[in-house]
């Protein structure tokens, strides 16, 4: 079963564009995570920071290109892993296991198909 | 047999069958219209044929093979093939002992249910759907809900399930403290809904019984947890209560004025029994030691036997070393007023300070009290005033508006 583990935090943590000591301390913490997680890893990645996200809307149809995220919101999409887990408890215990160094979120979603 | 009897048999087998039934197909939604499916049939067959020897592996083999049949139709479906008959049930059907055929998977199904990725809402209403095999009406009622939302509820609890690959197994070792927790605590507030109906009047009486029955299953298919036996015993003792928490004009009446001649004894000794493995397993767990709290109001016998204020006071100091939180605190002041008298207490409940708990109408009660008792009547009122705010339930409300109405007035 492939879960992808969605990373929420606040990005003001890590200062403006997301450089700087904090970040290179939790990509070594993540660098060490992903080693751990071997072969179930199947995929990941840190993103920057909403400041340099651009959308592309759809409605009715019709297609525009906007600045910034898709919702403002106190936690962003910080990153993402793509995982291959037994079931749902071993998902969660590995979404347990991601570095977070504050205060934030994993959400544990199941991969639609097989 | 008539219908209600054979009401019964299908109340009683549901959730042995279930269970089983979702072992083998691994799947919640099929299970359950097996069950149903099955249920119609021996309706129609056990009139013209009599009732089988043992109705419940009757059931189960029937549910079986309703299972498979629909299995096979959603292949043959896919295949653009006709359905194959409907199965018929066999004469053998009616001699197999249920014991021998049905395999006790209630434990799993419980974990399913109880699954954190559920919402705690959606566990008790699954659990009670599938291993107690309450009807949705039944349900609907005891959780106050709408049918329709119970429903609906339902099937994006199965959903989650399915789509997020809840594991049908026994939970691993290393997520069992977890998971058996998610359960435990479900089977708590199921019952403390079915106990906010103090006086036991309307369906809520009977959901109590079905988690009373649920929490002795538990520690039948859990024998060395000590979470498990505690439990039961709490939901007992709770249960035990019940006939002396309301006076007759529906007000409540608190615990160490509630006439103990009224409890039912033989909740009380069930309790103990179970409290008594609860110590042996796990004397330092919270559950255990909120049992042990019961257990000493429980030995009264009669109002004139003295309180425990002493015992509970020192439970309470035990708690707070694995459970340091303000509703504990509070509940230890209660003891402490008794004890120490209504300064002291006043003094403590000062220094609890009121984050948090300016929401929390108890809060509000044991200050009203402790003022009421120090003589403070002006801020008593006030305190009263501010319970009655947090709309408690009717019996509550009818003992803190009694309270404050016998306050002296002119102060």
């Amino acid at each position: 079963m492939k879960y992808a583990l969605l990373i929420y935090e606040d990005e003001a943590f890590y200062g403006p564009d997301k450089t700087g000591s904090k970040i290179e301390e939790i990509v070594g913490q993540h660098v060490v995570f992903a080693q751990e997680l071997g072969a179930r890893r199947l995929g990941g990645a840190g993103l920057k920071g909403t400041a340099s996200a651009t959308t592309v809307r759809t409605s009715a149809g019709k297609k525009t290109v906007h600045d910034g995220p898709f919702a403002e919101a106190k936690e962003q999409l910080g990153g993402f892993y793509l995982i291959e887990a037994a079931d749902l408890d071993e998902a969660i215990a590995i979404a347990k296991k991601v570095p977070v160094p504050q205060d934030g979120a994993i959400e544990v979603r199941p991969l639609l198909g097989p | 047999m008539n219908g209600s009897a054979i009401e019964r048999v299908f109340r009683a087998s549901s959730g042995r069958i279930v269970a089983a039934l979702v072992a083998r197909f691994r799947d919640l939604t099929l299970a359950e219209d097996a069950f149903s499916e099955c249920c119609v049939r021996a309706v129609g067959a056990w009139q013209v044929g009599g009732v089988p020897h043992d109705p419940a592996a009757w059931l189960y083999q029937v549910a079986v093979r309703v299972a498979l049949d629909a299995l096979r139709r959603q292949r043959t479906r896919q295949h653009m093939m006709p359905d194959p008959p409907p199965p018929e049930p066999t004469a053998e059907d009616s001699m197999i002992d249920d014991r021998h055929i049905i395999p006790d998977e209630r434990l799993r199904l419980i974990f399913i249910c109880c699954h954190p990725a559920v919402a705690p809402d959606s566990r008790a209403a699954l659990t009670l759907r599938l291993i107690c095999g309450l009807t949705m009406t039944e349900i609907a009622r005891a959780l106050l809900i709408e049918e329709t939302a119970l429903a609906q509820r339902l099937v994006r609890a199965k959903r989650t399930i399915a789509d997020a690959a809840v594991s049908f197994e026994l939970p691993a070792p290393e997520y069992w403290a977890e998971r058996l927790e998610a359960v435990l605590s479900t089977l708590e507030i199921a019952y403390s809904k079915a106990h906010e109906d103090a006086a036991g009047l309307t369906t809520h009486a009977g959901f109590a019984a079905e988690m009373l029955h649920l929490s002795t299953m538990m520690v039948g298919l859990l024998p060395d947890d000590g979470d498990a036996h505690a439990l039961a015993a709490l939901l007992h003792y709770a249960e035990a209560r019940r006939p002396a928490r309301l006076d007759s004009s529906g007000m409540m009446i608190p615990l160490s004025l509630q006439n103990p001649v009224f409890w039912r004894r033989e909740f009380i000794v069930k309790a103990n029994a179970f409290l008594a493995r609860a110590v042996q397993l796990s004397p330092e767990s919270a559950r255990t030691l909120q049992a042990k709290l019961q257990a000493c109001w429980c030995e009264r016998l009669t109002l004139s036997d003295p309180a425990p204020w002493d015992r509970v006071r020192h439970i309470y100091d035990e708690l707070l070393l694995v459970r340091d939180d303000p509703i504990v605190r509070l509940n230890r002041i209660v003891a402490v007023a008794e004890l120490d008298g209504p300064d002291a207490a006043l003094a403590e409940l000062d220094s609890l300070g009121h984050k948090g708990l300016e929401q929390f109408g108890p809060y509000h009660a044991v200050h009203a009290d402790l003022l009421v008792r120090a003589g403070r009547l002006a801020e008593a009122r006030a305190a009263y005033e501010a319970v009655l705010a947090l709309d408690p339930p009717p019996a509550e409300r009818r003992w803190l508006a009694d309270r404050l109405a016998g306050l002296p007035t002119g102060q």
